[in-house]
């Protein structure tokens, strides 16, 4: 499942990055982001102090006011819910507003996926689906399958317009089993 | 009919076929969309997941009501407002006042047919409100003052140069026709936009009933914005978007990108339920339920099945008149088949009347449709109303109604007209040039010549030798059989008795009545469909065979439609529809007929075309290439074999003859790639066309019916 994953990631331009600890991860973020990096609050990655990882590398980590800070971010970092196999999408509870900002503004998106939340498509979802409408009232979700793309101008394929240029899925074991934890 | 409306209209239509490169990109990209579909929908299938999608659709037409209100509690017990517009007008003031009660002085908008529909923009611009597009294509168009010409892809018209143009005004300063370029400097002059509106309004491709949220089917990233940075987020969706599940929800998301763009899933799929965070304080939602004709459309019988619609427009990326003339003539606010529909109901039949005629019928939209929508049997129907309405021609109406219908009359006026054509014919079987104000119909293909006898009146003399017949079978000449290629009826007279099968030929058979139901005129259809059911099952032959697929489909799906309310005929219909068969699925299936055949001795390369009627009509299209190849001969497949020739009866005669001449050549093109020296196919109005086509370039190539090839490979 996790092959298949990242083959249908990459498909849709998509970049995967199996890393074994966080530090791993904080490097590969640092070499990528040139900018300021929007971190929203998020129990997986906080748990694992994501955010001193990428300050001892060096990267200047925004951790709160980010609506402030959104519209200068180079780069975004969250978690994932779960990802879907077939296509290669990783879902996103972003009902904290943090989040959307992180995954909407900057060039580049880092998302975090535990290895073994892959589900193997969309119709394996529903329920989970169902679950975040029962657990909250109002709900934001999102499904990402690659960077942002356009056709509309003589149909030729642009990656990155109003969305991010870059997708970095990162596959970090045992950050976290809970599909309803960001 | 107005005829300041048809004016513009034939207007739009040569603007648009004298722009080459508007057809080439739209060719190219339909061949690319097939390939990308096709990739898309690998290891599923099809059939069953649109099955489903219309069956639930349906589903969700009958409980509206019950839907609605359950969409409506459980958005509103998420802090959403929703309501419900009757019209266009309605939803439009609602969000103009709503934006002026919030002070709004500037919008951002994500795609949204529904506000194209309504004319948004332009209430929102008189209130004062600067609205902005911010999906690429929108606002390319929205610059250029236009709107757009494709579902999905709105600038689907537009060209590098002419977008670097319009963005050089926006920017003040020459921006170089590179589309990374081009689309990075949309990114940057929008960016602020998001920031700076206090609304964002979008659409939604989908209103789940069990949850009250929207979802939203994205690439570009704008839609998220637009409904994440701005205080108020209003999202205008029309009824038919209502999904009663998640699960349902869920399916239309797997099928509609496959189908839209032959992606496996759009970059995002946003779903949004109630007011949720947006900046110290909550989001304010509204949504509208639009209706604005779709109740309408729901009572229809005939039409409602448009409801179904994902709004993925594959319709327009398959038909082959979108890829002549493009989404501004063959379109209003919808485009392409299923926007011949919705514009007859949205936006009034006046709207739709050219459009409705503009359809080929060729049938490749029900092919590719997502939501199983007989699209071409819907416009037929909006014919015949427009036909009501508007009348259907003083010179077509006499044709059908006083001449048609009387058989003998009809018949004698065509025996009458073989020899009035004599001047012009000078003897040959083809025309290929004819006088005066008539000469426009030459001037692109040649016609055949009425011939000097028709079948009807050689059958007699045909010798039939079958000792003990296997069968006994009526033929349905029809009338470009019986009175233009009499020579068919005698090549089908020679295989089927060599196959053992004894032919009759019921003399009281009449045109099967499709130009009379294409051109709008029920009354002759039905009128017709009765003499021809006598006639066929007067003998009570085996089956009823046909050398012509749109007289197949006639006899097989519209005599049954025509006559479903009347007790007397319904049955008689039904028995004709089921021993209706057309000749080359006749000898494979039923008579397993290659082994009378000999191998053809110089091995000819024979290409074939797919006629419309036969492989989407009556799902035929392995059966004669299956003849072909078993006689000897070297079938090639030519590229878009199943594209419409641009026959279409009296659509290449009288509508669309200019349109029709685009199609011809698409077709004598990919037929002269193949190098085959004969073009095979299965109906006498594509014979017409094609080889109308063929000799007027002067090709090399011969235009044969798959009978008359059969014939010559007889042992």
């Amino acid at each position: 499942m996790l092959k298949q994953f990242i083959e249908a990631l990459g498909k849709v331009g998509g970049q995967a990055a199996e890393v074994a600890t966080v530090r791993e991860a904080a490097a590969y973020i640092a070499g990528h982001v040139t900018g300021t990096l929007l971190l929203p609050s998020q129990p997986s990655l906080e748990r694992v102090a994501l955010a001193v990882e990428l300050e001892t590398a060096g990267v200047k980590v925004i951790k709160e006011s980010w609506r402030e800070h959104a519209a200068s971010a180079n780069a975004g970092v969250t978690g994932v819910n779960f990802a879907l196999a077939d296509t290669g999408t990783v879902v996103l509870d972003s009902t904290v507003e943090a989040v959307r900002l992180a995954t909407t503004l900057p060039e580049l998106h880092f998302a975090l996926l535990d290895p073994g939340k892959i589900l193997v498509d969309s119709l394996a979802a529903i329920p989970y689906l169902r679950g975040f409408h029962e657990r909250a009232p109002r709900n934001y979700l999102a499904y990402i399958t690659g960077p942002s793309r356009t056709a509309d101008i003589e149909r030729v394929l642009t990656i990155g317009v109003h969305g991010p240029r870059q997708l970095h899925v990162l596959l970090l074991p045992g950050l976290s089993t809970d599909y309803y934890e960001l | 009919m107005s005829r300041e409306r048809n004016r513009n209209y034939r207007q739009r239509v040569d603007e648009a076929l004298a722009s080459p490169r508007l057809q080439q990109a739209l060719h190219s990209f339909g061949d690319a969309y097939v390939v990308a579909r096709q990739n898309a929908f690998a290891g599923l299938d099809f059939e069953a997941m649109r099955s489903e999608i219309g069956s639930m659709k349906d589903r969700v037409r009958e409980q509206r009501h019950e839907l609605v209100a359950e969409f409506t509690r459980n958005a509103e017990a998420a802090g959403a407002k929703v309501f419900l517009a009757r019209t266009a007008d309605e939803a439009n003031r609602y969000i103009a006042e709503l934006a002026a009660a919030q002070g709004v002085k500037k919008v951002v908008k994500s795609k949204s047919m529904a506000s194209e529909e309504t004319h948004l923009n332009r209430t929102l611009e008189a209130s004062g409100i600067e609205t902005l597009e911010t999906d690429l294509g929108e606002w390319i168009i929205q610059l250029a003052g236009q709107r757009p010409s494709h579902m999905v892809m709105p600038a689907i018209h537009m060209f590098r140069d002419e977008v670097a143009t319009l963005f050089s005004k926006v920017t003040g300063q020459p921006e170089a026709d590179d589309i990374p370029h081009l689309v990075k400097v949309a990114r940057e002059q929008l960016r602020q936009g998001y920031f700076e509106a206090e609304m964002g309004i979008s659409g939604a491709n989908m209103a789940i009933a069990e949850t009250g949220g929207i979802a939203l089917i994205t690439n570009e990233g704008n839609a998220r914005l637009a409904t994440t940075l701005p205080k108020v987020h209003v999202a205008l969706v029309g009824l038919e978007k209502l999904v009663p599940t998640l699960e349902d929800a869920t399916k239309v998301m797997r099928i509609l990108p496959r189908n839209a763009t032959g992606q496996l899933l759009t970059s995002y799929v946003t779903w949004i339920r109630g007011a949720v965070p947006c900046g110290e304080d909550d989001k304010e939602l509204h949504i509208i339920l639009l209706d604005n004709g779709r109740s309408a459309l729901a009572e229809s019988p005939q039409c409602r099945d448009a409801l179904r619609c994902i709004k993925c427009g594959a319709c327009a990326n398959v038909c082959p008149v979108y890829q002549t003339v493009g989404g501004h003539v063959f379109g209003h606010i919808y485009i392409s088949a299923i926007g011949v529909i919705l514009t007859a109901f949205f936006h009034g039949l006046e709207n739709a009347a050219d459009l409705v005629k503009a359809c080929i019928g060729c049938r490749a939209c029900v092919a590719v449709c997502p939501s199983d929508i007989d699209l071409e049997g819907i416009i037929l129907h909006l014919r015949e109303v427009l036909g009501e309405e508007e009348g259907v021609g003083a010179g077509k109406a006499l044709v059908f109604k006083h001449i048609m219908r009387n058989r003998k009359l009809f018949h004698s006026m065509i025996r009458a007209a073989s020899l009035l054509q004599k001047p012009v014919t000078r003897g040959e079987r083809s025309i290929r040039h004819l006088p005066l104000f008539f000469s426009s119909l030459t001037e692109w293909r040649t016609l055949p010549a009425i011939a000097d006898k028709p079948l009807r009146d050689s059958w007699k003399s045909l010798p039939q030798k079958v000792q003990s017949p296997r069968y006994r079978v009526a033929f349905f000449a029809g009338c470009l059989n019986d009175f233009v290629y009499p020579e068919m009826g005698n090549d089908l007279v020679k295989v089927l008795n060599r196959l053992d099968v004894e032919v009759l030929f019921p003399k009281e058979q009449n045109c099967c009545g499709v130009p009379a139901l294409y051109s709008g005129d029920r009354e002759t259809a039905v009128a017709l469909a009765e003499q021809n059911i006598t006639a066929m099952l007067a003998d009570q032959p085996d089956f009823v065979v046909t050398t012509c697929p749109t007289c197949t489909m006639s006899l097989q799906r519209d005599f049954i439609e025509l006559l479903k309310d009347n007790p007397v005929w319904a049955e008689k219909a039904r028995q004709l529809a089921e021993i209706t068969i057309d000749v080359s699925r006749f000898i494979v299936d039923k008579l397993d007929g290659k082994t009378v055949f000999a191998e053809d001795p110089v091995g000819e390369k024979v290409t074939y075309h797919d006629s419309c009627h036969l492989k989407r009509g009556a799902g035929v299209w392995e059966q004669p290439r299956t003849l072909l190849a078993g006689s000897g001969r070297e079938v090639v497949e030519m590229a878009h074999s199943d594209r419409c020739c641009g026959f279409g009866g009296s659509y290449s005669f009288t509508s669309h003859p200019d349109i029709a001449k685009h199609i011809l050549n698409d077709k004598v093109k990919d037929i002269e790639a193949t190098g085959a020296s004969c073009v095979a196919m299965d109906c006498p109005g594509c014979i017409m066309q094609i080889r109308g086509g063929l000799e007027k370039q002067e090709k090399p190539v011969r235009a044969k019916h798959t009978i008359e090839l059969l014939a010559e490979s007889l042992k």
